[in-house]
């Protein structure tokens, strides 16, 4: 565990197109990944996020609305 | 208290995010969508408390999340795997191709402690700012940039096997699975 984290932080201090052109295994693979990451994390969110507001919201909210206006005072 | 309609109809706009949040945090559908009327009912009955002006989604989102964990930490007592289960119904409807994709990642999700999972998601998905992240999850901003950074290397490390082996459309399950 110490030693893995350890040997990320030393391949930084190399600089990193060295790196990419050399060891593509390495921190290249890592940068696509977390692009990759990145997409997959948004393209999924973003879907649900598009998903049509189910009527229980609308009708919470309306019925919501007229029970305090009554209850008000 | 009447909620204006202005509140109203910001509340309503809210709900979709809220909804995304909910799902990709507990992973079920059914569940989301009680924690999200729970969510409103709450804000409703404690809208003095919210500071006009300031963020509504943050102070929303900050709710969402509070019901959830105690749910969470209710339910854990109840339940002797919530992991086990939890991961079992993330991995379903492995029937439409174009989800495949969603639905492996989402196990990925899964496997991710929850303090991580939701930091990601609000830096990463919902759009939300470090400091309002920390906010939300009450938290230093410290914090939530160390959660973000190990929810990255988790996920990227269970992306690695499928990416390097290519083992088919359920390495990144099994990646998960031999992970734990």
């Amino acid at each position: 565990m110490m030693t893995s984290s350890k040997g990320k932080r030393a391949a930084k201090l190399i600089p990193e197109t060295y790196l990419s052109a050399e060891f593509p295994g390495e921190p290249g693979l890592d940068r696509v990944i977390q692009d990759r990451i990145g997409d997959h994390l948004r393209s999924m969110y973003d879907e649900l996020v598009q998903q049509p507001v189910p009527d229980r919201f609308v009708e919470l909210l309306n019925r919501l609305e007229k029970r305090t206006d009554a209850v008000e005072k | 208290m009447t909620p204006e309609p202005e509140l109203r109809d910001a509340l309503l706009a809210a709900v979709p995010s809220l909804r995304a949040f909910a799902i990709s945090l507990s992973g079920q559908v059914d569940r989301a969508d009680d924690l999200v009327q729970d969510t409103l009912l709450r804000a409703l009955a404690n809208i003095h408390r919210f500071e006009r002006g300031t963020n509504l989604n943050a102070w929303l989102f900050t709710i969402l999340r509070n019901l959830f964990h105690s749910e969470y930490r209710k339910r854990r007592r109840e339940v002797e795997d919530p992991d086990g289960s939890y991961a079992a119904r993330l991995t379903v409807h492995p029937e439409q191709g174009s989800r495949l994709d969603f639905e492996d990642f989402r196990a990925a999700l899964a496997h991710l402690p929850a303090d991580q999972r939701e930091a990601l998601l609000l830096i990463g998905a919902s759009g939300f700012s470090y400091e309002e992240a920390a906010q939300i999850c009450e938290c230093a901003v410290g914090t939530i940039k160390s959660r973000v950074n190990r929810a990255r290397s988790r996920l990227a490390q269970l992306l690695a096997v499928e990416d390097v082996e290519d083992l088919g459309p359920d390495s990144m399950t099994r990646a998960a699975l031999q992970a734990i």
